[in-house]
């Protein structure tokens, strides 16, 4: 017989039930097991030294074998300072007005010889890297250094407990520090060691690496994580030929592609031939942008400057170049890709988002401002990196720039001498991309618009806007530095500083049997591989 | 015979240290050094850190410090370090070595496996519609760029079967079956080029000896037309295709970059372009050093094989 | 009594040919004794044409973008398609013909003329110059020919003038080591020793006798040469560091993104290779018949 108590219980079990269902039950159950096989572009150009490049190259086959302190969530795909978790670090808190910036870290953590993790790994890894005057050890090459310009101090209190001690307010530095290019060293390593082989406390220990040819990883058994990774292994595979990759992902040799490297019409392509792959376009925190010396004529003239950014059609260029693979936005990335860039109808009014034919007039008025016009041209010589990218892209400007009566020669400068050729100012204008580590405008602005950074490359030194950039790195109200981050923005257009043509989007594709892996508007922050599953 | 070998080991000693002086002056014509490539993978550049470096890679000495210390370390069989990847150069380039030579191999019997017969076929039918065909396919074999032909197979390949060649070395022993096709594609798109060369060599040189004097006293001894060809004119007329076979062979040694490049095969070529790209001056001068005594002892062995061949050749006194 | 031109080869007895009385009859007796070469002829005067009346024979501007006609097939507005940035293909191929026939014949003659000099020289003078000489070319012949261009190339850097420069240093020694040969049979010939008998200065014998009787393994050198220079020049293309943007050349119209994007648009791989394939073709077909017809050893077959 039932009982009104009998139907009660198996009422709110049933309620029970569906509410844990609801509420979180994973859609598939994760397997583990198998390796997932990956390609780069190029072999690693200097090991796991991440430290020591500033390449996606380096980035993206090193993540798995090292953790962070903190990491954007590899399962969420807007990175933002609410997506940020621990990984080394347990939990953390921001103190006496986001001026000192307190870890407590996890204790149950070992490198992968064995030997256990402690604060003093954390204070060796960022006295390196802000070069502090009582380091023990330099690195041979620092990129990063002006990301911790503004810390004073980084002390290990206790075994598990470190506090960063910055001079100013910096928000940003959380955000910085879960970035793909922060990882921690082993103090106990020699730092040059990284450039040969990996001892990490991450997810994955290096198995082997065939120079030129592939790099393998294995699952790390004492991973802190447990559970994890559910791979049980990875392998990178170097593949240097474009089409060769393309192929190779199509067949499904390769499951996953190498970031950044598949363009809207490969991405066409590839799901007309294999429908079933998983295709995510995504914003890769990479921009084409036009450098203009401003220290020598014609550019140090910001009409002059102005014209080029009029005469370039951004519209068209994202059409050309990038079939639509690409979209229109200023210094920071633009929504839904990023949370800081300039609005659609901020956009509009800036130079190259009006109508093709009233901004090459307007290009063209201003040359003739300066005392230049069809019948006497200014000639220049555009210079560009040697690679197929920046090249094609090169040529859609220069093909722009002729119809406003600027005639441009291309130079094109062998990599070795890319940077320093750029960093010395032996150019007139050049063609370039610029990648961010993270979506945030104090990794952004302090590299690339401060005076006398060394990848300031148009030499532009604005007091104003130094002042701005400072401003907006100390303001903790998110809704002001939005406002004030925007401002910048728009200031940088109208001088024409470094003008931003377009944000390239990737077309991240897997396999669908690869679970887990999901991009994120920084190509550089989601290699870890720890959620990764296979579904076989 | 033994001064003959002597004089040419000799000779060939002094190339080698010939071609040494050429590659390490050659290499730093070339602007831009390994410091240079390792800044622009960290996308800036810091002179006092380029100073450092180059210090400790002993590149801040002068030029004719660092070139005896090279001809020092070949000397006492040191091939010293990559300066990419600071492993001593021999471990890197070992692994390279059967993949190249397999893939040269293969193309090689490929080669002579086409050309030869084609070449004998066209010279005795001489100037028939046979003959003419044969050369123009052979000849169109030698106009197409080697690049091409390999994209063409690969994305025939990804078209039609939907399958390309595995991306990284299978061996013989892990998977017989992928390890041949692996090499089988590569080598047939190189062998058909060089199959072309062979048999314009076994045509021409078979024509030229076919109305050699001795032939026509074969002839007039009454054996038959095909035993004249096959014994006498074929062993005569291989001398200069046994030399292209030579050339061929040591070519692809360090030649076959854009094939390595296009069918991802990890060999000496495709290793050695990008050493040079990287500055990489151990391993660019270890690596065309290395090439230059294969072809030498290649050129060697394709002598002393004319004096088996030819008993008309003789060396020495 | 003139010097008629005297072709000879390996030793075998020189065959004077008494000189044409109508250069139309000799090519009109070519064409029709070796339509092959009369084939070959016929592609590389197209292709000169080609390179010389480019403007004309193109329909659009080489290197203008058409942002809205990426990847187009062939049709009737684009001959042969568009690339992936709305270029005409077709254009492209055919200014391209400039690049790769200036370079080609440029290298080649550099290439020739300077290992023809060294090569005349150096058999002439024989002894230890040309045992000394023979030893300097073994060295830059021992380089693998795309390494050495690469690594000049990379030395020079690129620029039209650097890529011509770096295509005619391996063609050199090749060049040296035919005409020297040639030389040494020309060498024993008796109006030479005549001519050093006569009294005149050796310079004057090599320059103004032996050397005119080189041009017959010159010629079929240069054609040789021609097919091989173009498929350096395309192959360093391929590899980033041939002729710069924005010359359309034919190598590189086959690296910047034509594997990428050729299941979706084949004919960005097809026609820049097609042409390459033809160019060299009719230049070995050339070669091979002016080979056939100045090459004695060869005569009557």
């Amino acid at each position: 017989m039932i009982r009104v108590q009998h139907l009660a219980l198996v009422g709110s079990a049933v309620l029970a039930f569906t509410a844990i269902l609801v509420a979180g039950a994973p859609a598939e159950a994760s397997k583990p097991g198998g390796v997932l096989t990956l390609t780069l572009r190029e072999d690693l150009p200097q090991g796991f030294a991440v430290h020591e490049t500033s390449t996606i190259s380096s980035v993206w086959p090193v993540m798995p074998c090292l953790n962070n302190l903190v990491l954007f969530d590899p399962l969420k795909a807007t990175e933002s300072p609410d997506t940020v978790i621990g990984e080394l670090a347990e939990k953390w808190s921001w103190q006496d007005g986001y001026r000192n910036l307190v870890f407590f870290l996890r204790k149950d953590v070992k490198w992968h010889d064995g030997k256990p993790f402690t604060s003093k790994d954390v204070k060796y890894t960022f006295d390196i890297l802000r070069e502090a005057p009582d380091s023990p050890v330099k690195l041979r090459i620092n990129p990063r250094n002006d990301w911790y310009a503004n810390v004073e101090a980084v002390e290990a209190a206790d075994p598990h407990t470190v506090i960063f001690r910055l001079k100013r307010p910096q928000p940003s530095l959380l955000l910085m520090l879960a970035s793909g290019y922060s990882p921690v060293y082993a103090a106990h390593v020699p730092a040059a060691n990284y450039r040969t082989s990996c001892i990490g406390t991450g997810p994955f220990k290096v198995k082997e690496w065939r120079k030129g040819e592939f790099l393998e990883y294995v699952r790390n058994p004492d991973y802190f994580v447990k559970g994890r990774p559910y791979l049980d292994g990875l392998k990178y595979v170097v593949i240097k030929e474009p089409g060769t990759r393309i192929a190779a992902l199509q067949t499904g040799q390769v499951e996953v592609s190498f970031p950044n490297e598949v363009s809207k019409t490969n991405a066409d392509q590839l799901k007309a031939a294999v429908p079933k792959l998983v295709i995510t376009p995504y914003s890769t925190n990479v921009n084409d942008n036009v450098i203009m010396n401003i220290k020598k004529p014609p550019f140090d003239n910001v009409k002059v400057r102005l014209a080029v950014s009029h005469g370039i059609d951004r519209r068209a260029l994202i059409q050309a170049v990038h079939q639509g693979g690409a979209v229109a936005g200023a210094a920071m990335a633009p929504k839904p890709y990023g949370v800081w860039g300039l609005l659609e109808g901020d956009l509009n009014g800036q130079p190259g988002y009006g109508k093709a034919a009233d901004d090459k007039a307007k290009a063209r008025k201003l040359l003739a401002e300066t005392g230049f016009s069809p019948q006497s041209p200014l000639k220049v010589e555009m210079v560009t990196r040697n690679i197929a990218i920046y090249v094609t892209m090169a040529s859609f400007v220069i093909s722009e720039l002729k119809q406003i009566g600027i005639e441009a020669t291309l130079k094109q400068i062998e990599t070795a001498q890319w940077h320093a050729t750029a960093t010395r100012g032996d150019y007139q204008i050049g063609a370039n991309l610029t990648g961010i580590g993270p979506d945030d405008p104090d990794a952004n602005f302090y590299e690339n618009f401060i005076c006398g950074s060394p990848r300031n490359y148009s030499f532009y030194c604005n007091e104003q806007v130094v002042a701005q950039i400072h401003q907006q790195s100390q303001e903790l109200d998110p809704k002001k530095r939005l406002a004030q981050v925007q401002a910048i923005q728009k200031k940088l257009e109208e001088e024409a500083a470094r003008p931003l043509l377009d944000w390239r989007l990737d077309y991240f594709t897997v396999w669908p049997h690869v679970k887990n892996l999901i991009p994120h508007q920084s190509i550089y922050n989601f290699g870890r591989m720890q959620e990764v599953w296979l579904d076989k | 015979m033994k001064t003959y070998l002597l004089q040419r080991i000799a000779i060939a000693l002094l190339t080698l240290f010939g071609m040494s002086i050429v590659i390490f002056g050659l290499l730093r014509l070339a602007p831009g050094d390994i410091v240079d490539i390792l800044f622009a993978a960290a996308g800036y550049v810091d002179v006092k850190q380029k100073q450092a470096i180059l210090k400790e890679l002993g590149m801040d000495r002068p030029y004719w410090v660092q070139y005896l210390e090279w001809l020092w370390q070949i000397v006492t069989g040191d091939l010293g370090k990559s300066y990419r990847y600071e492993l001593p150069a021999w471990e890197l380039i070992k692994p390279l070595l059967p993949v190249t030579l397999e893939l040269a191999g293969l193309a090689i019997v490929i080669s002579v496996l086409l050309g030869v017969p084609t070449g004998v076929i066209s010279a005795v039918r001489q100037d028939s519609g046979l003959d003419y065909v044969l050369r123009l396919l052979s000849l169109a074999g030698l106009s197409m760029p080697s690049f091409w032909l390999a994209m063409v197979i690969i994305l025939g390949c990804v078209a039609w079967f939907g399958w390309i060649p595995p991306m990284t070395y299978v061996g013989p022993r892990e998977n017989l079956r992928l390890h041949a096709l692996q090499f089988l594609l590569p080598a047939l798109a190189v062998g058909y080029r060089s199959s072309a060369l062979i048999m314009r060599i076994t045509r021409s040189a078979l024509l030229e000896v076919l109305r050699e004097d001795y032939i026509r006293t074969a002839e007039a001894k009454g054996q038959t037309t095909r035993v004249v060809v096959w014994r006498h004119a074929l062993r005569n007329a291989m001398l200069p295709v046994v030399t292209v076979i030579g050339i061929e062979f040591a070519f692809m040694i360090g030649g076959l970059v854009v094939t390595e490049t296009v069918f991802n095969l990890p060999g000496v070529a495709r290793f050695l372009v990008e050493a040079i790209q990287w500055r990489d001056y151990p391993m660019v001068q270890n690596l065309v050093m290395f090439i230059a005594i294969v072809v030498i002892l290649s050129n060697l062995a394709v002598d002393l094989l004319y004096g088996v061949l030819d008993p008309r050749v003789r060396y020495g006194d | 009594m003139g010097t008629s031109p005297v072709t000879v080869a390996h030793g075998e007895q020189p065959v004077a040919r008494p000189a044409p009385r109508w250069v139309g009859g000799t090519v009109w007796r070519f064409a029709r004794k070796k339509p092959l070469g009369a084939a070959g002829a016929l592609i590389m005067g197209a292709m000169v044409a080609t390179a010389l009346l480019a403007n004309l024979f193109a329909t659009h501007d080489p290197i203008a973008t058409e942002a809205a006609r990426t990847l187009a097939r062939p049709g009737a507005d684009h001959w042969l398609g568009t690339d992936n940035l709305g270029r005409d293909i077709y254009s492209r191929i055919v200014h391209g013909a400039r690049v790769s026939l200036i370079v080609g014949v440029a290298s080649t003659l550099l290439g020739s003329a300077l290992g023809g000099v060294i090569g005349l020289l150096s058999g002439y003078a024989g002894g230890k110059v040309d045992l000394v000489t023979q030893r300097i070319l073994d060295i830059l012949q021992g380089l693998p020919l795309l390494v050495l261009a690469l690594v000049m190339s990379a030395a020079l850097g690129p620029s039209l003038t650097n890529v011509v420069i770096a295509i005619s240093v391996p063609i050199i020694p090749r060049a040296a080591r035919v005409i020297r040969s040639s030389v040494l049979a020309i060498r024993e010939m008796q109006y030479v020793e005549a001519a050093r008998a006569v009294g005149l200065r050796h310079l004057r014998i090599a320059f103004r006798h032996v050397l005119p009787n080189t041009m017959g393994p010159f010629i079929v050198l240069c054609t040789a040469q021609l097919g091989s220079a173009i498929l350096v020049e395309a192959a360093l293309s391929f590899l980033g560091l041939g002729v710069p943007e924005p010359y359309p050349s034919w190598g590189r119209m086959l690296s910047l993104s034509a594997a990428e994007y050729a299941q979706k648009a084949p004919h960005l791989v097809l026609f820049p290779g097609l042409a390459i394939s033809l160019a060299v073709f009719g230049s070995n077909l050339l070669g091979d018949a002016l080979r056939d017809t100045l090459d004695p050893r060869l005569r009557g077959a």
